[in-house]
């Protein structure tokens, strides 16, 4: 009887389970992810680019709603972005005193 | 051997010493000195790009380049969209607090004060621009801070620099602190960021006077001695940070906040750059 119970309570909890996990935004796929801690990266050295927290959103909307395929799209776009505000800011760090324009 | 040992350790004693006697107002001549060398060079860039402006001239921006432009401006400034923000910046600068004082009781001078800022607080460590100075007075007089770019405080700041008008760009860079932020701005200005890797001298300094679109590209020189302007295309007032972050957002690089470090830090070295230029704000602006 106790297991049965058990494995009643489980079904009952386990759809309100993924309900909760879609009501936030937490969906998620390693590509987002990658993004999400590139465009950090890129906020902390002060070379954000001004869509790519946008993309990511983006690409967690259509995740949300199971279009896999446009949601990677997005992440991966999110994460060039990323990649290249952050070879940005390295470069402008070393580099910045040679874009003074000369007389 | 033995005399070389106690020479070794005696000279970095010894330049530590005279470290320490010309720390102070001798250190602080210095700082001044490379950046007096710096504002000579960016001057000299557009008195070469541009010889027949003078140089008092660079405080009207882009007006001060082309004839049409500045003829049309003139006209504009004849009744000019931003003397009603002026009228309600007086309002409001003399309006009491709750608890009886104004934001009359935290300045001198009648509030015409513009040509003390920005400047950088050795106590606080940091970059102090007016617009920080005004909300920071309501604060201690227990009102609430006005949102940092257009409204109420923008209006107030118009006032000041309306009442400020022919002060000079005087920013002084005294000691090591205020080099560090007068170079992270610096940095800044010259740095370029965003999705379509530009900077601020990009613009500003090599494209200046050519045409963006059907815009004419205005001089970084002077730009901070009209702020804040009354731009056609917001139709309102607005504060200098809230330029910048328009700048910021069209070469697609996340804006940084208003009175954020680093945008202190930039209107820091912007200004220092204009100095001996005359604060000829508000202004009108398309």
């Amino acid at each position: 009887m106790k297991k049965v119970l058990s494995l009643l309570s489980l079904l009952v909890l386990m759809p309100s389970g993924s309900m909760l996990l879609a009501a936030g935004s937490a969906c998620s796929s390693p590509l987002i992810d990658q993004a999400e801690a590139t465009r950090k990266e890129a906020a902390s050295l002060g070379y954000e680019w001004r869509d790519t927290a946008k993309l990511i959103k983006s690409a967690k909307v259509a995740c949300e709603k199971g279009d896999q395929k446009e949601s990677d799209k997005l992440a991966s776009l999110a994460l060039l972005q990323g990649q290249r505000a952050v070879e940005q800011a390295k470069f402008m760090d070393k580099n910045w005193e040679m874009m003074i324009p000369k007389n | 051997m033995m005399k070389s040992k106690i020479l070794r350790r005696l000279i970095p004693a010894a330049l530590m010493v005279s470290g320490v006697m010309i720390s102070g107002p001798a250190q602080a001549e210095n700082y001044q000195k490379l950046v007096d060398a710096d504002v000579q060079e960016f001057q000299a860039y557009f008195h070469k790009e541009f010889p027949d402006v003078k140089l008092a001239d660079f405080a009207d921006g882009v007006y001060a380049l082309n004839e049409d432009a500045r003829n049309q401006w003139k006209e504009m400034e004849e009744f000019p969209p931003y003397e009603l923000d002026v009228e309600a910046g007086k309002a409001l600068f003399n309006k009491p607090f709750a608890n009886g004082k104004s934001l009359a009781s935290c300045f001198p001078d009648g509030g015409a004060v513009r040509g003390k800022y920005p400047y950088f607080d050795e106590k606080r460590g940091e970059v102090v621009t007016l617009e920080m100075a005004i909300n920071e007075c309501r604060v201690e007089n227990g009102e609430k801070a006005w949102p940092w770019k257009k409204g109420d405080l923008a209006k107030v700041s118009a006032y000041m620099a309306y009442i400020s008008r022919g002060q000079k760009v005087d920013v002084k860079v005294k000691s090591k602190a205020a080099y560090d932020a007068y170079m992270k701005g610096k940095k800044f200005f010259y740095a370029k960021r965003g999705m379509l890797n530009m900077s601020c001298s990009g613009c500003h300094m090599e494209y200046t006077g050519r045409n963006l679109r059907a815009e004419i590209v205005s001089p970084a020189l002077g730009h901070t001695t009209h702020f804040p302007v009354f731009r056609s295309k917001w139709g309102e007032t607005g504060t200098l940070h809230k330029r910048y972050a328009g700048c910021n957002k069209n070469i697609g690089a996340k804006p940084f906040p208003a009175q954020s470090e680093e945008y202190r830090n930039l209107e820091f070295f912007q200004t220092v750059m204009s100095n001996g230029l005359e604060y000829n704000g508000p202004a009108s602006r398309k």
